[in-house]
């Protein structure tokens, strides 16, 4: 026994060592990366201020680039030896350029963005994210084995994609839209075929957690039998069972709903 | 004080041979809590990690577009025996929404706001994907991703663009695709980032030698207009060559007419020594340089010899002109007579 306990010790210490030895470790990986940001950071920053104020530099940010600028000629003398101060170095340059890019865009207003707010739609992305949304459904239908048919959309996808390299913008958007709502029509399919298998799903489950609750409310009626809640988890256990039965699995589900919240008030009238 | 009570371990004494004598009673209650002990011990171990997954995402990836719109992919354990989770979302404006259960199958799902309920009913690995538009925002060129991070994730950043800022550390970065993908931690984390416009070159000339090896008659004109433009400029050097001999005269004249850096010291002697090089230089120089050659030449960033020269500027020892959209700097020939 005293051998189980020393070895439960040593695994739970153990344990904990090793989760935040893999945490140093992974914060350390490879530390010259923080010279590769800071330095194309400086180099982005200058070429910024250039562009924008030539050779008159507000005092302002001036003193602010050269901060940064000093903290990224630190960064290079701190590594490979001193990851600590590395650290700190690359933190105060990207806080400095940070500044500056903030100070660089503040006459112009802040824009959130937003599906109807952006005016140059960039096509290309909306494509982009609109395909991997597309490739998500197809393996899901594959799943379900719902033999639906995309190479109606696939077709739609090539078109897109040559509009927008030649240009065609107005066409290009109105496939995309076509896209949206064949992809939209496809889902719908999808949820309507998945239905029938989440229902054996859900049925698996349910018979498995209702023993899981029945066991819940015999133990409350053996602790206290006067808590009114247990009348009701009872029925409600028992309407589940006939809609389930019956294949309603929609109902079933709301009620489930309902039963869980009453288990949860009879667990904490047990505790209490 | 009771006189009758007396601590028992000043009762006895220890006997002759060193022997302890210890009460078993003790023993034996806590041989009967060590099994107990134990078990709790093993439950919490093995508890511990399964609660903290519960809370957070395995795997959370995000891929931030040109237009600033985020895809958001996270994988997250849940409780086999829930009939639903609940899965904070990254803001309300969300596209896209997908759950998948382990199995591959299609879960159902209602968003509401900043949430989205799903109902799990058995399942313990569940994999959400959707786009959003609230990670990101514009101000000027520079664009600004932030988020509250539930757990470490990745950050893919999009093509040409280039960190300009961020608040806290990286714990890796790789190249994937020519588009950087950071790996950050848990926690707050800010990322300023524009775009470069270089790589966009780059991508031109490929295509150029793309049509080249493809045409090889337009491979001739090409060929035949640059080899036409070479000669005319070569022409027109040497068409020129005849009147720029008396311009040199004249510059070598202006180089005697310049004060010599010694002059500049004598009337100036609270001058930096750094600014005494700068100065040197440019005297030597023929009493002018560019810019760009005194920061060549002393190796200081673009803004510091910008300083320098703004200083010696305003000591009136050198003047500055514009020449070919740079700044050329010139030692003052008047400088003696002001003095």
């Amino acid at each position: 026994m005293k051998i189980l306990a020393l070895f439960t010790i040593f695994v739970l210490i153990s344990g904990v060592a090793s989760t935040s030895l893999v945490n140093d470790a992974y914060a350390q990986n490879d530390p010259n990366i923080l010279l590769r940001i800071a330095t194309q950071a400086d180099k982005q920053i200058l070429n910024q201020l250039d562009s924008s104020f030539d050779d008159s530099i507000p005092p302002k940010i001036q003193k602010l680039y050269e901060k940064g600028h000093t903290s990224v000629e630190s960064l290079k003398n701190s590594l490979p030896d001193n990851i600590e101060q590395a650290r700190e170095d690359f933190l105060s340059a990207m806080k400095s350029f940070m500044q500056i890019t903030k100070i660089i865009s503040e006459p112009v207003a802040e824009v959130k963005l937003a599906t109807s707010d952006i005016s140059d739609r960039d096509l290309k992305s909306e494509l982009n994210r609109l395909d991997k949304y597309f490739q998500s459904l197809k393996t899901v239908s594959e799943k379900h084995n719902t033999g639906i048919d995309f190479s109606e959309i696939e077709q739609l996808f090539t078109q897109a994609k040559q509009q927008i390299d030649l240009g065609e913008t107005r066409e290009a958007t109105q496939t995309i839209q076509q896209l949206e709502s064949s992809i939209h029509e496809i889902k719908k399919k999808i949820r309507e075929n998945a239905s029938n298998s989440s229902s054996d799903r859900i049925k698996k489950f349910a018979s498995k957690h209702l023993i899981k609750i029945q066991k819940i409310l015999d133990r409350a009626s053996s602790v206290d039998s006067e808590i009114p809640e247990i009348e009701k988890a009872n029925l409600l256990i028992q309407e589940i069972k006939t809609l389930i039965s019956d294949d309603n699995i929609s109902d079933a589900k709301k009620k489930f709903g309902e039963l869980n919240k009453i288990v949860k008030i009879i667990e904490k009238s047990i505790h209490q | 004080m009771n006189p009758q009570i007396v601590p028992i371990h000043r009762k006895e004494s220890l006997r002759e041979d060193g022997m302890l004598f210890v009460r078993t009673e003790g023993i034996l209650d806590t041989m009967v809590k060590l099994p107990l002990l134990v078990a709790s011990m093993i439950i919490v171990a093995a508890v511990m990690p399964i609660q903290s997954s519960f809370s957070s995402p395995r795997i959370l990836d995000l891929i931030i577009y040109p237009d600033g719109t985020t895809h958001v992919s996270a994988k997250v354990d849940v409780d086999p025996l829930a009939t639903d989770y609940e899965f904070d979302l990254f803001g309300n404006t969300i596209d896209n929404f997908v759950v998948v259960g382990e199995n591959g199958f299609l879960l159902n799902t209602n968003v509401i706001g900043n949430f989205a309920i799903i109902e799990t009913f058995g399942s313990s690995v569940i994999t959400i994907e959707y786009d959003i538009y609230d990670l990101v925002s514009k101000q000027g060129r520079i664009w600004t991703f932030s988020l509250d991070a539930p757990s470490d994730f990745t950050l893919l950043l999009p093509k040409n663009s280039a960190i300009v800022g961020m608040t806290n550390l990286p714990i890796n970065m790789e190249i994937i695709n020519d588009q950087n993908q950071l790996t950050l931690s848990v926690g707050d984390t800010e990322i300023d980032y524009l775009f470069s416009t270089n790589p966009v070159v780059t991508n031109h000339v490929v295509s150029d030698i793309s049509i080249l090896q493809t045409d090889y008659f337009t491979y001739a004109i090409v060929g035949g207009i640059v080899a036409v433009s070479i000669i005319g400029i070569i022409v027109i050097i040497r068409s020129k060559q005849k009147t720029v001999k008396p311009i040199q005269i004249q510059q070598s004249a202006q180089k005697i007419e310049t004060i010599d850096a010694e002059t500049i010291f004598r009337l100036k002697p609270d001058l930096r020594e750094d600014d005494k090089e700068i100065v040197k230089f440019i005297s030597n120089n023929g009493g002018q340089a560019f810019e760009s050659e005194l920061r060549k030449k002393f190796l200081q960033p673009r803004t510091t010899m910008w300083r320098a020269v703004k200083r010696l500027e305003r000591n009136g020892i050198i003047e500055i002109e514009k020449k070919d959209l740079q700044n050329l700097v010139k030692l003052r020939k008047n400088m003696e007579k002001e003095e």
